[in-house]
Parts: structure tokens; sequence; C-alpha cells
């Protein structure tokens, strides 16, 4: 960048970060660490004894509990990273191919979801699959089934309830790698003498392939630490981290383990990260 | 050209529209059930929870979280500016680590950062900001992202020759700002103070730990009330709560053109 | 002579360890046009970028009319400078774009309005004043740059590459246009282009650059005829050049053996033995009978005749196997067939020797 005077000042960037970079530093950074730290001390509910321990950890890996639902999170955040991406690639695939005078309108309408808070998001699925619901009241009345079934709560309903919740961000990781492929190279394959088809799975498939882990990273990501639609279409039976730590923070005032939990989360999400980052670094 | 599979991928599509749209449909509907219940399709038709929707208990935390989503939108851009121009323009020692920690609450769990300064303010003694302030304080941190990026990305995609063009024309340092950046970064500006309006207001993450009686948002309300069932009062609320952003991105996108940010800004999430 | 419009003196500015530009002494007489040829990378747009004062110089002194200006940020340099991309104003109307100089200058808001308007017309935008820039062609956007850089009436005008993101048709006529403005307006001119064409019809004088330094500065016609180096020689127009050993000086002349076979041709300074570089345009070179009794003639196989129009251009084998070119005009007289063996020569007043071995 060539700034507009012949002179360089700088002391300007300083004055400019500086204000923000300490608010930042006081309420995120040093809480985040303490976070950290605060896994690792010992504590009496929401009183920290300043002891060094690793028993916070023990207890959320060893019991029963908490075992499943450190399991459960992942592998419904699992479940929902692939929904995501089967749903949302042939609806960004299309959005960016097609011609439609609608498109511009199209593309706002999919990510529309977006400016609806997750709640309204969860609600919607709470009425369809509750027992007196959209399906069952829709099966019964077929004449299907004669009992309502009982779809609430499981971790197939927070799973599809999380699919929809993060499916625009699929479908925008997906169109960008979408728009960043040079279109003249699918005609090249086509030309060659490769089907729609064909020139779909062996060229346009595999050069989006980052935005496909991207995407999947991504919904992963959000929904291992989504907390409204386990708490809205889950139970007790089907607690996930983010759940326990509200219980843990805020119920049982047990700061070691919410703290821990939260500790645990923190680190996936980053690890994630640098794996997103890792993968998009080997696509550039 | 066979247009077989493009026909099937336009059914898909239309499949996958009616998955997208339809949750949020079915919730506006229920709102119209004559009975108590959240039914679907609605049984009866009356107005009734939409005029519940209106009685103090749910007006109170909607204001809140309008006041709340207005203030964090404006303190966000106001930090949000020099922030961007600080990583747009200039290198300086320390930018990295500066960056990162201004984007980082976009990606780290909401929920985690909600926590963490929900722990931090109870141990340093200000336990008591917990409510209006700490939300305040935990809604800036995470609507900053939005801000920042959106103004960065409006002050890269101009044209440095514009400001050359301009101080070549006689134009001084703050005249080139005030006469050509800011009038042509304009539109970003709206567009992140949008942004991070619309993610403080939906917000459930952050203000789960951080909200008190009395100081809650709207999301916070809905959700612990939802532990007592499934009111069409909600389904109301909720849809009222959607119409909010909708508005204001339909008058932005009017008057100050940010259409093309909505897209730009949320494709690099 | 005047104080001359601008001078730099070994202008050198680096970026990291690269010397964009390397030592660039130029001088540019009032109502002169000069432009900076050279190839993509060169330093062109960094030496305009100096002049104009968006760069700060890493040595070397900038003078704009006899001052000194270095340490003057680019707002008090009164330059008038038309950018590559144009770069209007977006959110002001074209009447907005050419008054903001004035603007700037506090100059009297009656006396703005008459010379937007006066400007305007000087660039044929009569009438387009309230438009935005969106709303505008390629070709007009370029002449509102133009008209915004004119309106307050600089020192000088710099134009980078202003040409180029205009069709060939329109690049010819703006050409014309931006030369026939200039010399009427009497204002000392630095063009840059990489596009020999526009260098050639449009300059007084062309320095052409290379690695951020002057490689040759002289009148287009200097630069075409007797190019300094092999780099200025092959960087405009197409040239046969040919390897050579001086044998003998001859008075004004030399005595040159080539692999081609021997040669004459004129230049001074050299003693026998150096190695140097004989040049013919293709234009020069000619074919078959009629060479003049103290023509250099070689022989010459016809490789392949390309047919470009109004004109031919023979490739040729010579003694040696190299290859040189020869264009001749299509008037219909002369015919040529690939294979055939063929007298080539030239008289020894068309060739250039330039003092550097291949
Ligand atoms: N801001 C910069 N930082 C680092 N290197 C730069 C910068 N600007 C230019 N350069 C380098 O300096 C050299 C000269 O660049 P310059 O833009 O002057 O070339 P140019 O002659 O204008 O080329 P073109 O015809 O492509 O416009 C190039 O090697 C370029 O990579
Ligand atoms: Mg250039």
């Amino acid at each position: 960048m060539i700034v507009s005077s012949a002179r360089p000042r700088p002391i300007v960037p300083f004055l400019l970060v500086a204000l923000p970079a300490a608010f930042l530093l006081v309420f995120f950074v040093i809480p985040t660490a303490f976070l950290l730290s605060a896994s690792f001390i010992e504590s009496d509910g929401v009183i920290m004894t300043g002891v060094w321990t690793t028993q916070n950890y023990a207890d959320l890996l060893s019991r029963p509990l908490y075992q499943q639902a450190i399991l459960r999170t992942f592998g419904i955040g699992i479940a929902v990273g692939v929904v995501v991406i089967v749903l949302s690639y042939p609806l960004a695939y299309f959005l960016v191919r097609t011609t439609s005078p609608w498109r511009g309108f199209l593309i706002a309408l999919s990510l529309s979801p977006l400016l609806a808070s997750v709640i309204v998001r969860t609600y919607g699925w709470w009425v369809i699959l509750n027992r007196e619901g959209a399906i069952n009241s829709g099966l019964l009345a077929l004449g299907i089934i004669d009992q309502p079934l009982a779809l609430l709560p499981s971790s197939m309903a927070i799973t599809i309830g999380l699919s929809h919740a993060l499916l625009p961000y699929g479908v925008l990781t997906i169109m960008a790698s979408l728009n960043g492929l040079n279109p003249n190279v699918e005609r090249a394959a086509m030309s060659l003498g490769a089907g729609r088809v064909r020139t779909f799975l062996t060229v346009t498939l595999p050069l989006t392939w980052p935005g496909i882990v991207g995407g999947f990273l991504l919904a992963f990501a959000i929904a291992i630490s989504a907390y409204a639609t386990p708490a809205i279409l889950g139970g007790p039976g089907t607690q996930v981290m983010a759940t326990l730590i509200r219980s843990f923070m805020v119920q049982a005032l047990d700061w070691a383990l919410g703290s821990a939990m939260g500790a645990i989360l923190l680190i996936s999400s980053i690890a994630l990260l640098l794996l997103t980052s890792a993968l998009g670094g080997r696509r550039a | 050209m066979n247009k077989g599979p493009w026909t099937l991928l336009k059914v898909t599509v239309a499949v996958i529209y009616l998955f997208i749209l339809g949750p949020i449909l079915i919730t506006a509907a229920v709102a119209f059930n004559g009975t108590n219940r959240s039914f679907f399709p609605p049984r009866g038709f009356s107005l009734r929870w939409w005029g519940e929707a209106f009685a103090p208990q749910w007006v109170q935390p909607l204001m809140f979280s309008l006041e709340l989503a207005a203030l964090t939108a404006v303190i966000a851009t106001a930090i949000g500016v020099p922030l961007a121009f600080a990583f747009q323009r200039y290198d300086f020692p320390g930018k990295t680590i500066v960056r990162t920690i201004t984007l980082g609450p976009l990606i780290l769990p909401t929920l985690v950062t909600g926590i963490a300064l929900l722990q931090f303010l109870t141990v340093i003694g200000l336990g008591r900001w917990l409510g209006y302030w700490a939300l305040l304080i935990g809604h800036v941190i995470i609507c900053l992202p939005f801000s920042v990026r959106t103004i960065a990305i409006s002050l890269q995609a101009m044209p440095g020759s514009v400001e050359q063009a301009a101080a070549n024309l006689g134009a001084g340092p703050l005249s080139v700002l005030r006469y050509v950046t800011f009038p042509i970064i304009m539109p970003g500006i709206f567009a992140g103070m949008a942004f991070a309006f619309i993610h403080s207001f939906t917000d459930i993450n952050m203000s789960l730990f951080i909200a008190k009686p009395g100081q809650r948002p709207v999301t916070v309300a809905i959700m612990s009330f939802l532990d007592f069932g499934f009111a069409p009062t909600l389904a109301a609320l909720s849809i009222l709560s959607l119409l909010i952003p909708l508005v204001l991105i339909a008058v932005l996108g009017r008057f100050v053109g940010i259409g093309n940010f909505l897209y730009q800004e949320q494709g690099r999430g | 002579m005047a104080e001359p419009a601008l001078k730099l003196d070994k202008l050198v500015k680096r970026f990291g360890t690269h010397a964009a530009v390397d030592g660039i002494d130029l001088a540019v007489a009032p109502g002169e046009f000069v432009t900076l040829l050279g190839p993509s990378g060169c330093g062109k747009t960094t030496t305009l970028n100096l002049i104009a004062g968006f760069l700060a110089p890493d040595g070397g002194h900038i003078q704009l009319g006899g001052r000194m200006v270095e340490n003057l940020p680019p707002f008090q340099r009164d330059l008038g400078m038309v950018f590559q991309d144009y770069a209007l104003f977006p959110h002001m109307t074209v009447a907005d774009n050419v008054a903001f100089g004035l603007k700037m200058r506090k100059v009297a808001k009656g006396e703005i309005s008459a010379r937007v308007a006066e400007a305007l017309a000087l660039v044929k935008l009569d009438g387009f004043g309230a438009r935005r820039p969106n709303q505008l062609s390629g070709g007009q956007r370029q002449r509102v740059a133009l008209a915004r850089a004119l309106v307050i009436r600089p020192t000088m005008l710099l134009l980078d590459e202003p040409l180029s993101n205009l069709d060939l048709k329109l690049r010819e006529e703006m050409r014309t246009e931006i030369s026939s403005l200039q010399r009427r307006l009497g204002i000392a001119t630095v063009f840059v282009t990489h596009d020999q064409g526009e260098a050639l019809t449009m300059s007084d004088r062309i320095a052409v650059m290379r690695d951020g330094m002057i490689e040759q500065i002289g009148a287009p016609a200097e630069i075409y005829e007797r190019p300094a180096t092999r780099f200025v020689a092959g960087f405009i127009g197409s040239i046969n050049m040919v390897p050579a050993k001086v044998d003998a000086i001859e008075g004004g002349a030399v005595r040159l053996a080539t692999p081609a076979g021997p040669a004459r041709a004129r230049i001074d300074g050299v003693s026998a033995g150096a190695g140097v570089t004989l040049t013919v345009r293709p234009e020069r070179l000619k074919l078959g009978p009629g060479a003049p009794a103290d023509a250099v003639a070689w022989q010459a196989r016809v490789e392949r005749v390309v047919y470009t129009g109004a004109r031919l251009e023979v490739q040729l084998a010579l003694a040696d196997g190299s290859s040189a070119m020869a264009e001749a005009t299509n008037d219909g007289s002369t015919r040529f067939t690939a294979g055939q063996t063929t007298t080539l020569w030239f008289r020894p007043e068309d060739a250039w020797v330039i003092r550097e071995s291949a």
C-alpha cells in the first residue's frame, strides 16, 4: 500500500489500535487465558482453592455421563458436517451455475436464515418433530402409524436442527470455492468428451474438495459448541458439551468442571482451525 | 447438451429450499393457532398470540435486545474503523497478534468466550457488572470481527489510486479521508454496523451466561420460557424477532446499497 | 535554455533489496513530451510515483521548475496526473470530479464552474457534467481524468499508461487527441507506456528503461535508427542483429567480419579487433539483384514468406545458418518462394553498429 504522504508516520497505527487492543486484552484474551488455567485449578463451587490439579479433566474423562456427552457432541458434529455438505453442495452448485434472473434473490433466500436467531430456527423443528407435531399428525392422518413416534428428544433431532441452522455456512464456503473454479476447465473436460456428470465427478468435485473440507470443518466447529438447539431438541438423555457447561456454570456451580469442559471445546476449535488453515494452505 | 442432470439438480434444489424455509414458515403458521398449543397445521385461527407477544413481559426483552444490539453496533463500528484502517493500511510490529485477537471471537466458540467473561468478572469482583455492562462488553467482543472485516473489505476494494488522485489534486491527508475515503467506504461501514447489529440481536451463546433477570435479551427470555412449554406466543415472538433484522437489511439495502456486502462478508465466514 | 520543468538527479528507489529505480537522470524541458518506455516491471510507474510524491526516494533529487520537491507531500506538488485505471471518484459526478482540485485550492465558486465547463469542453465532454463515472464509456472516463488533471493548470502532466485500457481504435484516436491537446497547452508531460507505437508517434523524446535505469534517451527517430544498446534495438520494432568483429578501419567506415560474410558500416571510435553487433532493420534489407557497387551483399536462402497484407515478411537463412528477416512492400513485383536462394543486400549507411558484442 502506498501511503498518501512521502514521510512514514509509524506512530499512527499504534494510536489506531491501542484502545481496541487494550479492551480486547482485558475482556477477551485475559479471561480466555484465565479459563484455561482455571481448568487446572481445584475449586470448591465457584471459589478457587489455588491448588494445581488435573483432577478436573480426569473427572470429565472418567465418568460415563460426561464421556458419553463428549462422544455424542463429536458424533453430532460429524453428522452435521456431512449433512451440511450433502445439502449445501447441490444448492451452491446450482446458485453458482444458474443463469436465472432470480439468482440474486435465490442466493439471498438461501442465506436468509442467518438473519434469524438459532432459537427461531430450532423452534420450527420442535413444531415439526414433537409428539403432536407436523410429522406425527401427518403420519397418523395417513394411517401409516397408529402411535405417535418419539422423535424428540434425540440426537437425530439435534443433528437435523443444527444442520438446518448451519446450512448457510456450507453454502457460502462451497459457493466461494466453486466461484474460484475457472468454468473453462469444466468446458474443456466436456469438449474432450466427458458428459456433465462425468465432468462433475472427475473435474469439479476434486477441484472443490478444499471447499468441501472447509465447509465440513466450519459446520463441525460451530455444531460442537452450539447450545440452543441441543437444549431445545434434546433432553436429559442427550446431553452435549455445551449443555453440560451450562449446567456446570449456572446450576451445579462447579466452575472447575465447567472450565475444563470449556477448555476442551476451545482446544478442539483451535485444532480444527489449524487443520483448516493447513488444508487451505495446501490449496494455495 | 443433455439437460437431464440439470433438471434433476433443480428438483433437488427445490427440496433443499423447502428444508431451509419450511421450519421458519411453520413457526409463522403456528403463531396463528386457535388453541394454546403449537399445533401444525394450526387448529383454528387466532391473532391472540400476536397480541400476547406485545405484552410487557416480551416487549421489555425485545426492547432490551434492540437497545443492546444498537449500542453494540455503534461501539463495534467506532472501534472497528480505526482497527480496519490499521490492518489494511499499515504494517506495524504486533499486527498479526492484534489481528488474531480481533478476529478470534469469530472462530472460538462464543459459549467459551461467554463463560470466560462470566468467570473473570466474578473473580475480579465485578460480578455486579453481569447483566447490562457485561452483555455490552461481551457483545462488542463477538461483533467486532464483523465490523472490522466488512470495513477492511471495503477499504481493500477501493483502488488506492483514487486516494492518490485526490492527493495529487491538492487534498491533504485529512481532506482525502473526508472527501474521498469515507464517502467511498460508507456503505461498508453501514454494512459492518448492520452485521454487528444482527449478530448481537440473534446471539444466545454469549448472553446465556452473563444476562441477569430484568436485563435479558429476547433470545434468552424465549429460551428460558421454553422450559415451561412451547406456547404459540413464542412462535409469534420468534417471527417478530426475525422481522427486525430483515427490515434493517431491507432499509439499509435500499438506502446505502449494502446488498453486495451480505454475500461478500459472509462468504469469508 | 530555460529552467527544465522537471529534473531527476540520480533518483533511486528500493523495495527491500531490489532497486526498482536505480539511478535515473532525466530533464524535461518546458512544453516537452517525454515518454518512459520499457518492459513490464522496469520501474516506470515507480518513477512516476516518485515524481508525484506517492513514494519517497531512497536517493537522488527531484526538481520541479527548479524547486527541490523530494520533501513536499503530493498535495503540494501541483502536478496533474492521469492514472492507468483513471481513479475517478465513483461517488462524485463528472463535474464534481473535475472540480475537486479547484475546491482543494479554495478557488471561488463562480470561477470553479467556469473552469470546469472549460475543461470539459477541452476534452469534448460538454454536457456530461451531471453523469457519474459508471455511466461513461472507457474513452469518456479517460477524458474526464484528463480534464480533472488539466483543470488545476498543473506545472506538468504525468500520464501512467492512460491508453492501455482502451480498445485499439479508441487508443489510436486518443493518441492524437492527447498529443494535440498537449501541444496546444504547451504543458511539459511525462508519459508512461510499454507500447512502442504510442511512444514513437507521440513523443518529443523517448527514454527507454530497463531494470530501473534509463538505457537510452533521444528523439523517436534516433532511438529507432541509432539504438545505443542491443536491448533498445530489440525492444523497439524488429531488427536483424549479427555479431561482428572490427577487421579494419577505413576513414569513416569500418570493415567487419561476420559469420554471414564480410560487411562494411559507418561507426566512429572503435578499434580493430573489437566485438560489436551489426544491426539492420528488416525494411532496409533488400533481396535479389540491383545492389549498388558499395552495398554489402550476402547469400541467403528463403525459408518462409509471411503475408501480412501491405507487406511481406521474408524469413531467411544466412550462410552460417542463422536467420534474418527482410520486409518488402507487397507491390506485386516481387515473388519469393521458400527454398529459393537469393542475394540479400543493404547499403552500409542503412546498417547501424552497436558497441556491444553478442
Ligand atoms: N510497493 C512495492 N513493493 C515492492 N516492490 C514493488 C512495489 N512497487 C513496485 N515494485 C517492484 O518494482 C519494480 C518496478 O515496478 P513498476 O510498477 O515501477 O513497473 P512498471 O515499469 O510500471 O511495470 P508495468 O509496465 O508492468 O506497469 C517491479 O519489479 C515491481 O515488482
Ligand atoms: Mg506500471
